[in-house]
């Protein structure tokens, strides 16, 4: 084969990919209603329906420090068929890898307030000063999954009669700052923040008390094959969650204890709460692939 | 011009009993249950067959082709009561793709008593629960159970011996059936009449 044969053979062959490659890009692009699961697995063995759920608001009590939820997070991928004897379904990975949308909330007042311990280095107290205590540097606090989509569990009939948990997702907390570096979590893989979300009343345990959460309003829409639950909110205040863990890079030694004393870390069942305020929309995988 | 002391006094006797009469009437004084214009002593069973009756969550309306209610009445200390002993519903479908795979009405009996607001007679229905599953291809909730409860209230009409459930009906009476935080909407007219010994008398509540 010649020069020329050759680069017009890799020509061809890089347009009839890009093709292919487009043809599944406008496979799952989803219009109107339905573009609310473009990133749902719906061709995939098992996935019985699509799930996306937006929450626009609520907030998060961790310990000592409460993070309104200003900035949306999204939920979204398939989940299966009920066992028809729990009636929980489990959920399957969004098509663009991002199940919970990551969106980085502000943690009001940042961190100001944090002393290191006396016997700290100079330049520990020195980096802490800098960023803690100028009131420029603020803290944001990203919520992420702490388990494969696989481990976050629905039951859509307690998701609307306001009974039992309607949604368990594991959870961990990303804290973000220069000076936290990259890798501060509160909650980890090995050691996730299990959220037993209700839109039931919650039974925490003490100092918490009973908070209630709400079904939301139902609305079929595109003649029942989508159902959208409007103003539905989620909670749960029977959580704990662990130390932090990973703050400060190379000092993380040092920054750790500092910020689990100034959040209140690990902090016990009952002295947490999650609020999520909800949009969820649900329809048919088989009908998903159709629109 | 200044009232005397006793015409002030008679006004306000006169605008305490007009007020208690107009409360007593809102708050529901106690009609009850006759036959041919006589109170009914003892117990009747009367039967109501829907003309049309449906169950409505936004965006999704659900008919029953065949919907009856059997109640067990009796008048008590001046109040005409009741009790739904069977609710069979049967050739039920949806305005949408999902179908009704099956309804059934559950835990009876539930009970009833008539009410009267603003000078309309009423029967109020409590306990209601009624169990829905749908399915259908393409049903967003196909496979689930959907669960209705709460309580109905539906206008009674001696004219025409019937009961009719509305919006209007249950905002009348304070009354609502749920699915959840959900409002479902039912609207229905029973044409009544007695089952056991008072056949072909006619049925008034006063």
């Amino acid at each position: 084969m010649t020069q020329g044969r050759l680069s017009k053979f890799s020509a061809s062959l890089t347009a009839v990919l890009i093709a292919a490659l487009s043809v599944t890009a406008v496979a799952s692009a989803h219009t109107g209603e339905w573009a609310k699961f473009n990133y749902c697995p719906s061709t995939t063995a098992g996935v019985r329906k699509c799930l996306q759920a937006v929450t626009s608001g609520g907030e998060i009590v961790l310990g000592k420090k409460t993070v309104p939820i200003v900035h949306p997070v999204t939920l979204q991928g398939g989940f299966s068929a009920e066992n028809e004897e729990t009636g929980i379904s489990t959920m399957f990975a969004a098509t663009n890898g991002e199940t919970l949308t990551k969106a980085a909330q502000a943690v009001p007042g940042g961190l100001l307030g944090i002393v290191p311990p006396e016997g700290s280095p100079p330049l520990v107290k020195a980096l802490s000063a800098f960023f803690f205590e100028n009131g420029l540097t603020g803290v944001n606090a990203t919520l992420e999954l702490a388990k494969p989509a696989s481990e976050i569990q629905i039951s859509q009939i307690n998701l609307v009669s306001q009974e039992g948990v309607a949604m368990k997702l594991p959870v961990k907390v990303h804290l973000e700052n220069p000076f936290l570096g990259k890798s501060c979590y509160i909650g980890s893989s090995t050691s996730p923040i299990i959220w037993n979300l209700t839109t039931g009343t919650t039974s925490p345990p003490a100092p918490n008390k009973p908070l209630a959460g709400f079904g939301g309003l139902l609305e079929f829409k595109e003649e029942a094959q989508i159902a959208q639950i409007n103003g539905s909110k989620l909670v749960d205040n029977a959580w704990s969650a662990p130390s932090a863990n990973g703050c400060g890079g190379i000092l993380s030694f040092l920054v750790n204890p500092i910020i689990n004393s100034q959040i209140g870390l690990p902090a016990a069942a009952g002295t947490n709460t999650s609020i999520l305020n909800n949009t969820i929309t649900i329809a048919l995988a088989e009908q998903v692939n159709l629109h | 011009m200044k009232g005397t002391k006793p015409a002030k006094l008679l006004r306000a006797a006169v605008v305490a009993l007009v007020l208690s009469a107009v409360f007593a009437g809102s708050a529901g004084a106690s009609p009850v249950w006759k036959f041919n214009g006589t109170e009914l002593s003892g117990t009747e069973k009367i039967v109501g067959a829907a003309v049309s009756s449906s169950l409505t969550i936004p965006g999704m309306t659900t008919t029953c082709g065949h919907f009856l209610y059997t109640v067990k009445i009796s008048n008590s200390a001046g109040t005409g009561k009741g009790e739904v002993t069977e609710l069979p519903l049967f050739e039920c479908g949806t305005n949408t793709v999902c179908t009704v795979e099956t309804i059934t009405a559950e835990k009876f009996p539930w009970p009833a008593h008539l009410t009267t607001v603003a000078s309309k007679n009423y029967l109020v229905i409590e306990g209601v629960r009624v169990s829905i599953k749908y399915g259908g291809k393409g049903c967003s909730v196909g496979g689930l159970t959907v669960p209705i409860t709460g309580t109905a209230g539906g206008l009674l009409d001696n004219t025409t011996e019937s009961a009719t459930f509305s919006p209007t009906t249950f905002s009348a009476t304070g009354t609502a059936l749920k699915f959840g935080s959900n409002t479902v909407e039912w609207n229905g007219l029973f044409p009544t009449e007695a089952f056991e010994w008072h056949r072909e008398q006619a049925l008034s509540v006063s």
